[in-house]
């Protein structure tokens, strides 16, 4: 029965060709399929549809997040208000499937800076569901992705960052990327990073700052080392 | 003698380091007591033997050791003119920057979230009687919100302990409060009827949107504890619920610049908050 009431639009339709403040809106409401009726405490957090996520469990994504994913991912193609987009990696956050991930990588590949953080810190946020393409991105043609990949190791376990980031350490032809490789596992690597930082510093011998860089990351983790049992030979 | 276990400077360094990676707050060398005296309770608790041994149970998480680390830096207990440094800011910048953009016999919202047991939104209302000298031009709306409904019962209530009322001083105390006995105290009528309270989920932004917004919002001390993708969107949240050109908040260790680009950050001698911008960014 005609209301004489305009149809309301549905979100993705209003991202394409909405007002900027429209577009947040449009933005925020297709993120918010999984994450409004969370709670506001951090021990509850971790059991929310965020948390699962995080940890790489996508099963329970429906159809129409698929296509809130699809939206926003065709959002951010074009979006230059960086309000809006700031609410779009949000979603895609939220929603935390692969393909948001594949909507967010394109933006490590950009000349803005600003927009290349903003994807980090979103690939951050879902590296649950980032890990299984961490392998790839650290192998990436472009060394600009493949320094950004570095700095999200930072999120995985110390086994798992150092095991990713020694295999950089061993391949990678580009002086910054092994250094960011190195920052990184100054921090959190563990003892199995040793000689691969030890062959790094020897493969860029002329390399100044990453032969020193090496250096820091080898004293702390060899500072951190558990000490030897008594007795022990 | 003591029994303080050894904490080099380069170990609090690293765990300093290791906590503003995780939550963003910062502890200079000033506070290096501070962070030696509780990472010594952290290892004590966890029985680590050594710094190392600590240090490596904490960045793989065992038995939830980082948010228990990430507990014993902040400050649980909540009290009157907690931070009071941000209420004289309040009444010293943020109300005369909103009061010069409304122009006068408006009304003032305010927001307090997560309020507990009401000592941060009640601090708020005496603080404005106290030192606002426009208080009464004003229609002043006090909020106060938090997700657990005990206590926002309690905080209806209005009775409190010496604890909370420490920082108060006592013709404050005096004035506002009648001793129900020699350890409680209730706030007068007038005082607990100025603030409104209500339950809010601050990741809820539906439930967010239905306070409408604020001139200014407290928001302290529990971003800490959110993962990214709640901070995300618990940000978003709170600049929804803000007037164009309003304030926010946050505890003294919280950066809103590490969550969300959306904010001004506005440096005022008392206090750094953050301001929606009057135009959209």
């Amino acid at each position: 029965m005609p209301s004489g009431q305009p149809e309301p639009r549905h979100p993705a339709d209003v991202l394409r060709d909405g007002t900027a403040d429209q577009r947040w809106s449009a933005a925020r409401a297709l993120g918010a399929g999984t994450l409004g009726a969370g709670t506001l405490g951090a021990s509850t957090l971790g059991a929310s549809t965020v948390g699962a996520q995080r940890a790489g469990d996508t099963s329970g994504v429906g159809p129409a997040a698929v296509d809130a994913v699809e939206a926003l991912a065709n959002a951010l193609r074009t979006e230059a208000d960086p309000r809006v987009r700031q609410a779009i990696f949000t979603g895609l956050v939220r929603l935390g499937s692969p393909a948001c991930v594949e909507a967010v990588i394109p933006c490590l590949r950009v000349d803005d800076p600003q927009l290349r953080g903003a994807a980090l810190d979103a690939l951050r946020a879902m590296i649950g569901v980032v890990r299984p393409m961490l392998p790839a991105l650290l192998a990436d043609p472009d060394a600009d992705v493949r320094l950004l990949s570095c700095d999200l190791a930072r999120e995985l376990s110390t086994s798992d960052a150092t095991r990713l980031l020694c295999d950089v350490l061993a391949r990678d032809t580009e002086p910054n990327v092994c250094a960011a490789a190195v920052d990184v596992l100054a921090e959190i690597g563990d003892a199995e990073a040793l000689p691969f930082l030890e062959a790094c510093a020897g493969r860029f011998g002329d390399v100044t700052f990453l032969g020193f860089a090496v250096r820091i990351a080898m004293q702390r983790i060899v500072a951190e080392r558990p000490a030897p049992h008594a007795g022990a030979v | 003698m003591s029994d303080a276990l050894p904490v080099s400077p380069a170990d609090c360094s690293r765990v300093c380091e290791f906590l503003y990676r995780r939550t963003g707050m910062v502890f200079t060398e000033d506070k290096r007591y501070y962070v030696e005296r509780r990472v010594n309770e952290r290892m004590r608790a966890t029985g680590s033997a050594s710094f190392n041994s600590y240090f490596a149970l904490l960045r793989i998480d065992v038995a939830g050791e980082i948010e228990q680390f990430v507990n014993a830096f902040t400050v649980n207990e909540t009290y009157f003119y907690r931070e009071s440094h941000q209420l004289r800011c309040l009444t010293k910048d943020l109300l005369a920057d909103r009061v010069k953009r409304t122009g006068p016999a408006k009304a003032i919202r305010i927001w307090s979230l997560p309020c507990s047991t009401g000592e941060e939104p009640y601090s708020i209302a005496i603080w404005l009687l106290q030192n606002w000298p426009s208080v009464d031009a004003f229609d002043i709306e006090i909020v106060g919100s938090d997700i657990d409904t005990r206590v926002l019962a309690a905080a209806r209530e209005g009775v409190f302990g010496k604890r909370a009322l420490m920082q108060l001083p006592a013709d404050v105390i005096d004035k506002y409060f009648v001793p129900l006995d020699d350890e409680q105290w209730r706030l007068l009528d007038d005082i607990r009827g100025s603030v409104l309270f209500a339950p809010v989920n601050l990741i809820d932004a539906p439930a967010t949107a239905t306070f409408g917004r604020f001139d200014v919002i407290f928001c302290r001390n529990v971003l800490i504890y959110f993962d990214d993708a709640s901070r995300r969107v618990a940000a978003e949240n709170l600049y929804e619920s803000l007037l164009p050109g309003g304030f926010l908040c946050l505890g003294h260790s919280e950066s809103m610049s590490r969550i969300s680009p959306l904010f001004e950050v506005r440096r005022y001698s008392d206090a750094i908050v953050y301001q929606r911008p009057e135009a959209n960014p």
